[in-house]
Order: structure tokens, then C-alpha cells, then sequence
């Protein structure tokens, strides 16, 4: 074969028609710039990334990886057809991981890991595939942020702000971009003037300068340029370069900046500037204008533009004097949310804000029901069940509530305590449901007097729960499990849980019967061309986000949680707690934390786009709403159950 | 006829390029397997059919080697006429002759373009159309045709739907328009796009190269030699 090298017919003929291109043909950079993430790339890259491809075509059936045997050369972009991912247990089981469709990739991770193929692939279709050698994309993963945060992301990783960002920008952005700094300012809006020192200056003199200008980074010149900066210096640098190293400080300034100055263009939005911290690591940057730096922009900077409008709200509630007024604020939560969400909260600081409103709005209705009915005859605790007892509320969803009061000590008393928590707690309710928050349909709620009862009473329930009931009856009580105190004496809320864990320190059962329940739940793989793929190989057209995405976290938290004896009712914190007990690694925690909170915005975000058009919210969720990203970072939350289930077997082994 | 240019030519040196091109395809041996080979899958733009009287205006090839695509090595070039009266090819190529009269001719496009094929293969669909007008362009410029083994994706088609697949019953009269590219491209479920110049067009049929050549693969079509002898069947004219 005759050697040919790439590009041997040359540059192009300069001439109108363009008679010459040795360029890769247009079709291909049409598909590249149809695929994730290469779509964002400029023209030029696409061509040269086109260049660099070669398409392959493999018959369905074909093995493309075997695990941990395929050395990963290219990265596999699919142009026709379809993969499926497996990989087979110690038992010699397959075990579907994946289906993979057009413009999906393979390779990915064994490439930026270095490391064999950690998947069998095998074609289920006829299958085309542009192939991108390692190098080439290892090259565009370092030099391309949007490549990198597509391909780099694991859960842990910082690239889930992004995905967030994105959620926000195409779902909600549109109507609100007007009054969001991080899209509207600029770099150049937020830049801090500019102090730089020479090269040849010492430590001591960088530092006096900083300490005289009261800030916290000084930009470093090239002594033959005082235009041209070199590099930065930060309050962090002479902290752990200078004082914890015991340097001289006589030294040049060189020896500790940093260098290059890594900068942003002045009309970089912020939200970009931020996006570029994030994944660089690097809290401060040079801002260019033209190619002289004419100043410095920190996170910090961008970060006290915040807005603070929960806080507005929750101080108007406190004042109120009347119910009418309560009503007419509570309507205001859900523009709140939106607001947040569009400050770049993620869900669990949406709930915990929003759990914080609606304490307020419930302490401030009992307040001044008290007013009207006189205080209680005993002390008493108003008790949130379920996602409320978890904070994990975002829009108002129905009411779940009990009340526990100290124990009577006569009958009269317990008349007294009856008649009164009675009609105070259905006061209470029609109060709560006049702000919005629907009733229970079969009323769990403090207005039921079933569920408004001394705390003797309550510990006979949960030990009934927790020793003598079957396992229907078990699961349904499940919510009861999540109370926390949200407004009274809050030591009868901690007497109950006291209880409880004592209770299930002598018997698992429940807590076994939970985590099995969590285990026998089918769990959604993937998405492949708009349906979304269970474990079984069965098809749904949508996804039921509560039930199948997030309740797996709720259940396994919960379950563990009362194995382990840990009083924290938030899912989020009782993870927390299971990683500090060592009930759970450090890897699967963060993940679990990411896949959950992740699922948390999905959802909040499709039920807020849902208000703002008049539709009821819901949990379902259809394939073809979501983007790339949402789709392949909902398909990483899934893969995370998986990994708690197998944390349960192990847990809770069949007996 | 033929006899007496054959003499003429004898009489007359092939080019040196030629020449080096016969005598590596003397005794080429088509024996190991298809990967081994590099191909140029290629395709020619024309202003009509007729060899004598049209002439070349296009030439697009993309190279395959280990039987992948190779998008970083392709050639594109297009080709002034001799005559430019041909009013046609503005309509059919949308090419204008203004466009066609800044272009290089065919002098200066041949050479190019032989050496990008060298010795790979070539492979087009009813290739035998295109190396008609390539070796009368040679037979001119360096008074030879080229030896280079050739492979007709519309044959290659045939085959696979005939002999692999059994289907016998379609003659190739009645199914004549089956076996145009773009139809070919649908039926195997090919990547598929509306080509607007030779290089497309010689990417489409590179496809199509592709999935014929791997999907024989696994019926025991393995070495090059496999695939001329599969067609023995059917009447291989390609030149």
C-alpha cells in the first residue's frame, strides 16, 4: 500500500467556487454538530474535529468492548443504530446496564480514566460509528469547558452546577432573564480595579500593597512590560506559600504567584465567569478588555449579588395579624421558588427555604389561633409526617400533620385536652388549606382525632407499628416514621423518637421490611429513543419521578436510618449520618446526595413550568421534554439506586 | 480496431506512471483479508454519459483503511471542461460555467487525484461509468489505463441480496431502480443524506461499501479474493 499522508492535496484553491476542499465533507461536521456536547464547539473546531474521525460500521451483534479486557483507543459517537451495555455477575448472569442510541457515545470514562473498557458494549441494531481517536479527544476534554462538563461529570463532580444551569436556562429562563444578574452582568460590570506589582518586588512589598488597598489578590507584571501580566497572587498564596512554608519574605513576588493569569473577556457573563471557576478550581481572574487586563473578578464578587427575597417574605408572615393577610402571602411561595431556583439554588436549599416558610406560615396560623381559642390546657406538638417531616417540600402538596400532647393526668383533664386539641387542630387545618396546602385524602391529619392523641397513646401506635403490625400495615405507616416538631413543646417530639429508636433497637423488623421493600422496587435504566427502559427490558412512555426516582432515596434512608438509630427525619441528613456511621461509603454517599437532589430539581422545575402554565403539577416526566443532558444525568441518578439496593441486600440479608 | 491501438500504444511508452501502477498490480495478491486493503471509494461528477462526447467536472473521494472511513483523507476537486457549452451541467451540478471556467482542468486534476488513489483499490457505485471517463483521461495523458483492482458496490449489492440473502426472483430489470444509491442507502437503513457534491456522493457509497463488505464478512466473504469470486455468479463487467 502507498503511504498517504492526511492532507496531501493541500491548502485550498483560493478561488470563488471553492474548487478544492481536502476538509472533511459537510455531512459529517452536520452530524458532529448535532451531538452532545460537540454541538457547542466553533465551526473550525468541527471541521478539524471532523478531520479526525473515521466512521466504522459494525453489524448487529458485533462486541465492541469487553470488560475490563478492550483498551479504550476511540471514543464511539453512534451515527445509526444502537448499543446495549451489560456486564455479567460472578454468577455468569448478564445484566443489562444500558441502551445507547443515535448520537450517544462509548468509550468515554475508559478514556479520561485511562482505564480498560468497564462495560461489555454489543450492537443491537446495525450500527455506524464515528470514531474519535483518545488523543484527539482527550485534547478537546482538556481545552474545551463544555466538552469537559459533559464528559468529566460524575456525580461528585462540580459539572451538576452546569446541569443545573442548563435545567434553568432552557426550562424557565426565558420569561425571567430580565431580572437575573448572572445572565444579564458582564464580567467587565463586576471587574475590581486594578493593583499589580512588578516581577522584581519582594513577598513583603506585594503583601503591603494588598494589606494597604485592603484586597485580596494583586496582579503580578512583567518588569520589561508593565502591560503584561503574568501571573496573580492571593491572599490564599501568602497564607500557605509564604507564612505556613516559612518563607523568606524578601523573595520575589515570582516565586509564589501563580502563572499564568488565567482571564475572562469583559463581556463574559457572569454566569459564564462562574462556570469557568467552577471547573477550573480558580477563584480569581484576570478580566480582559482587548488583550490588557483591566482588572480582577472573584467568586465573591459575583456571589453577594444574591438576591433575598425568601427572607422579605418570611418576615412579613411573622408580622401578620390576621388570617386574610396569611392567605394572601402565601401565594407568594411559589413566585419564591422560582426566584431561588433562578439564584441558582438546588432543590435542597429550595425545600429547606421553603420548609422554613411554611413553619413560619404554621406557627404564625397557631399563634393566633391561640389568640382566639386561649391556650392549650396542655403542652402539645404540632407534628409534620412525611415529605413536610422531611423537609422536602417544594410546592404545596397535601397536608400530612398529627399533633401529640402531654399526657392527661386525670379524665377530666383528658376531656379537656380532647375537646380542645380537637377544634384547635381542625381550626388549624381549614387555616392551612385557606393558604393553600390541599387536605389529606385519608386524612392524616391532626383534625382527625385518630391522629391527635397523648403521647402515651402515640407510643402504643408506633410500638404497634413497629412490633405487631404486618407488613401492608407497616408500610403504609411509613410516613409516620418521618414526623419532626413544627411547632409546641418540641421535647414530646423528641420523647416520641426516643421512643421509637429504643423500640427498633430490640426489633428490625420494620426497618427490614422497608429496606426489602426498597429492594424489590424496579428500577428505570435508560432512555432509548423516547421510551424509558426498566431493569426487565420493560418500556414506559414516562416516568414517574416521584415514585420511581425519588422514592428509592426517601426508602433507603429511612429504612437504614431506623436500623441504625439516627433521629434525623431529612433524607439528605440521614444520609449524612449514614456516612459518618460508616453504614455507607463516601462514593456512594456523594452520589446518592447528587442523584437525589438532581431528581429533586428535575422535579420542581417540571411542576413550576407546569404552574406558570395553569396545568396542575405532577410527578411524570416524558422522555421527549428532556434534553441529552437531563436524560443521561437522570440515566447516572438511576444507576445510583442499584448501587443502594445492593447496600440493603447486605444490610438486611434474607434470613 | 482495438489491435492497432493497442499497437500504438505499445509503439507509443505508457507513462512512467502507468507503467509503475501495472506492474504493482501484476501479480497482486488478493488473498488476505479485506481489511488489509486501503480503498478509495470515489465518485465523478459528468456532463452527460457519453465517454466520448461528456467529460468529468467533479471528482470526490473519501480512503478506507481497516475498513473504517478515513474522514481526515479525502480529495475534492472540481474540474474545468474542454468544452464549456455544456449548458446542462449547470442545471444538473449547479455549477455555473463561471464557476467551471476558474477552476484547474483535468491535466492538473488527474495527477492529484492519482496520486491520493496510488495503489489503494478503487470502489465506486457502477464504477465501471467513472473509470470509463478516468482511463480515457489517463489513455490521454499518459497513454495508459490504469490497473488498479476495482469493486463495484452495485454488484456488491447484487450479490448480498441474491446470493446471501436468497433473493433470487429479483431480476435485475425490474428491480433495476432498487439499486440506485439513494434507494440502496434506505433499504440497509445507511446513514443517509442528500449528497450535493462528488465527495458526498462518494461518502454515501463508502457506507454502503462498508456494510456490504462487514456483512459478508460473516457469511465467509473474508478475503479479497472471496469477494471478486462471489461474483462469479453474476457477470462482473466493470471495465
Amino acid at each position: 500500500m502507498v503511504d498517504s499522508p492526511r492532507n496531501r492535496i493541500g491548502p485550498p484553491v483560493p478561488s470563488a467556487a471553492g474548487s478544492v476542499h481536502a476538509v472533511a465533507p459537510d455531512v459529517a461536521v452536520t452530524f458532529l454538530r448535532q451531538t452532545m456536547p460537540f454541538k457547542d464547539l466553533a465551526d473550525d473546531q468541527l471541521y478539524d474535529l471532523a478531520r479526525h474521525c473515521r466512521i466504522d460500521f459494525f453489524p448487529k451483534g458485533t462486541r465492541l468492548f469487553t470488560f475490563n479486557e478492550s483498551e479504550v483507543t476511540h471514543l464511539y459517537l453512534i451515527q445509526r443504530g444502537g448499543v446495549r451495555a451489560f456486564i455479567t455477575d460472578e454468577k455468569g448472569q448478564t445484566v443489562l446496564k444500558d441502551y445507547r442510541g443515535v448520537g450517544a457515545n462509548v468509550g468515554a470514562l475508559g478514556i479520561i480514566r485511562g482505564t480498560k473498557a468497564n462495560l461489555n458494549i454489543e450492537t443491537v441494531e446495525d450500527t455506524f460509528c464515528y470514531l474519535i481517536p483518545r488523543e484527539v479527544f482527550l485534547d478537546l476534554v482538556q481545552n474545551n469547558s463544555v466538552v469537559a462538563h459533559y464528559f468529566l461529570k460524575s456525580f461528585s463532580d462540580n459539572i451538576v452546577a452546569t446541569a443545573y444551569s442548563e435545567l434553568r436556562k432552557n426550562k424557565l429562563a426565558r420569561r425571567s432573564a430580565d431580572d437575573l444578574y448572572l445572565f444579564n452582568a458582564t464580567a467587565g460590570d463586576m471587574t475590581k480595579p486594578l493593583f499589580s506589582v512588578s516581577a522584581s518586588a519582594s513577598i513583603r512589598e506585594a503583601a503591603a500593597i494588598m494589606s494597604r488597598q485592603a484586597i485580596g489578590s494583586l496582579l503580578v507584571y512583567a518588569d520589561e512590560d508593565p502591560g503584561a501580566m503574568i501571573g496573580i497572587i492571593t491572599d490564599t498564596d501568602l497564607r500557605s506559600k509564604v507564612i505556613a512554608e516559612g518563607r523568606d519574605t524578601r523573595e520575589a513576588v515570582t516565586a509564589i504567584m501563580s502563572s499564568p493569569l488565567k482571564t475572562v473577556g469583559s463581556q463574559t457573563l457572569c454566569f459564564d465567569v462562574l462556570l469557568k471557576m467552577m471547573t477550573t478550581g480558580i477563584h480569581h481572574l484576570g478580566v480582559e478588555r482587548g488583550s490588557r487586563v483591566i482588572g480582577v473578578i472573584t467568586s465573591h464578587d459575583i456571589m453577594v449579588q444574591q438576591g433575598n427575597s425568601p427572607y422579605y417574605l418570611f418576615k412579613e408572615i411573622g408580622g401578620q395579624k390576621d388570617f386574610q393577610g396569611l392567605y394572601t402571602l402565601a401565594e407568594k411561595v411559589s413566585g419564591i421558588v422560582r426566584n431561588i431556583i433562578n439564584e441558582g439554588a438546588k432543590a435542597g436549599n429550595i425545600s429547606r427555604m421553603i420548609g422554613l416558610i411554611n413553619e413560619k406560615m404554621l406557627s404564625r396560623i397557631l399563634d393566633l389561633l391561640h389568640q382566639e381559642m386561649g391556650p392549650a390546657p396542655l403542652r402539645y406538638c404540632w407534628l409534620l409526617l412525611g415529605s413536610e417531616g422531611r423537609r422536602e417540600q417544594t410546592f404545596k402538596t397535601d397536608q400530612d400533620n398529627a399533633l401529640v400532647y402531654e399526657d392527661p393526668k386525670d379524665d377530666s383533664q383528658r376531656l379537656l385536652a380532647e375537646s380542645y386539641f380537637n377544634a384547635f387542630a381542625r381550626q388549624a387545618t381549614k387555616h392551612l388549606l385557606h393558604c393553600g396546602y390541599p387536605a389529606c385524602e385519608d386524612e392524616t391529619m391532626a383534625s382527625n382525632p385518630k391522629w391527635c392523641q397523648p403521647l402515651t397513646a402515640w407510643k402504643e401506635k408506633f410500638s404497634y407499628w413497629i412490633n405487631g403490625a404486618g407488613q401492608e400495615e407497616q408500610l403504609k405507616a411509613a410516613i409516620f416514621f418521618d414526623f419532626r416538631h413544627g411547632y409546641g413543646t418540641e421535647q414530646l417530639a423528641v420523647d416520641l423518637r426516643d421512643f421509637i429508636i429504643k423500640q427498633c433497637r430490640f426489633n428490625d423488623q420494620i426497618a427490614r421490611n422497608f429496606g426489602r421493600d426498597c429492594i424489590n422496587r424496579k428500577v428505570p435504566l435508560s432512555f432509548f429513543k423516547n421510551v424509558i427502559i426498566e431493569q426487565n427490558g420493560e418500556h414506559h412512555e414516562r416516568l414517574d419521578i416521584k415514585n420511581r426516582g425519588l422514592k428509592p432515596f426517601v426508602d433507603f434512608a429511612r429504612a437504614l436510618s431506623l436500623k441504625h438509630g439516627i433521629r434525623k427525619t431529612d433524607t439528605l441528613r440521614r444520609m449524612k449520618r449514614l456516612l459518618v456511621k460508616k453504614v455507607v461509603a463516601k462514593e456512594l454517599y456523594e452520589s446518592m446526595v447528587d442523584a437525589f437532589e438532581l431528581q429533586m430539581q428535575l422535579r420542581v422545575i417540571h411542576q413550576l413550568s407546569q404552574i406558570e402554565d395553569g396545568i396542575p403539577p405532577d410527578d411524570f416526566i416524558y422522555p421527549e421534554e428532556l434534553t441529552d443532558l437531563e436524560k443521561r444525568m437522570l440515566k447516572d441518578a438511576f444507576s445510583v439506586i442499584e448501587k443502594m439496593q445492593d447496600v440493603l441486600k447486605k444490610q438486611f440479608p434474607v434470613v | 480496431m482495438i489491435r492497432l491501438l493497442r499497437k500504438i500504444g505499445w509503439i507509443k511508452q505508457p507513462h512512467d506512471v502507468i507503467s509503475r501502477n501495472r506492474a504493482f498490480f501484476k501479480n497482486f495478491d488478493k488473498s488476505r483479508p479485506l481489511a488489509d486493503y486501503s480503498f478509495v471509494v470515489f465518485d465523478t461528477e459528468l456532463t452527460g454519459l457519453k465517454s466520448k462526447k461528456d467529460e468529468i467536472i467533479a471528482i470526490g473521494g473519501v480512503r478506507i483503511r481497516n475498513l473504517q472511513i478515513d474522514l481526515g483523507d479525502t480529495f475534492h476537486c472540481y474540474v474545468r471542461p474542454g468544452k464549456l457549452d455544456h449548458t446542462k451541467a449547470t442545471l444538473v451540478h449547479k455549477i455555473t460555467p463561471e464557476q467551471l471556467k476558474m477552476v484547474p482542468p483535468l491535466e492538473e486534476v488527474l495527477p492529484r487525484f492519482l496520486s491520493f488513489v496510488g495503489t489503494d483499490l478503487l470502489v465506486g457505485h457502477f464504477i465501471g461509468l467513472d473509470m470509463g471517463f478516468v482511463n480515457s483521461a489517463t489513455r490521454k495523458l499518459y497513454n495508459g489505463t490504469l490497473a488498479n483492482s476495482c469493486l463495484d458496490t452495485l454488484r456488491m449489492a447484487q450479490i448480498y441480496k441474491r446470493v446471501i440473502l436468497g433473493r433470487y426472483h429479483e431480476n435485475s430489470t425490474s428491480a433495476k431502480d432498487s439499486y440506485n444509491l439513494q434507494s440502496l442507502s434506505i433499504e440497509f437503513n445507511l446513514p443517509f443524506f442528500d449528497a450535493h457534491d462528488a465527495l458526498e456522493d462518494a461518502l454515501q457509497t463508502a457506507y454502503l461499501f462498508l456494510f456490504l463488505a462487514k456483512k459478508m464478512q460473516k457469511y465467509g466473504v473474508v478475503s479479497l479474493s472471496d469477494l471478486f469470486s462471489a461474483g462469479r455468479g453474476i457477470n462482473w463487467a466493470t471495465l
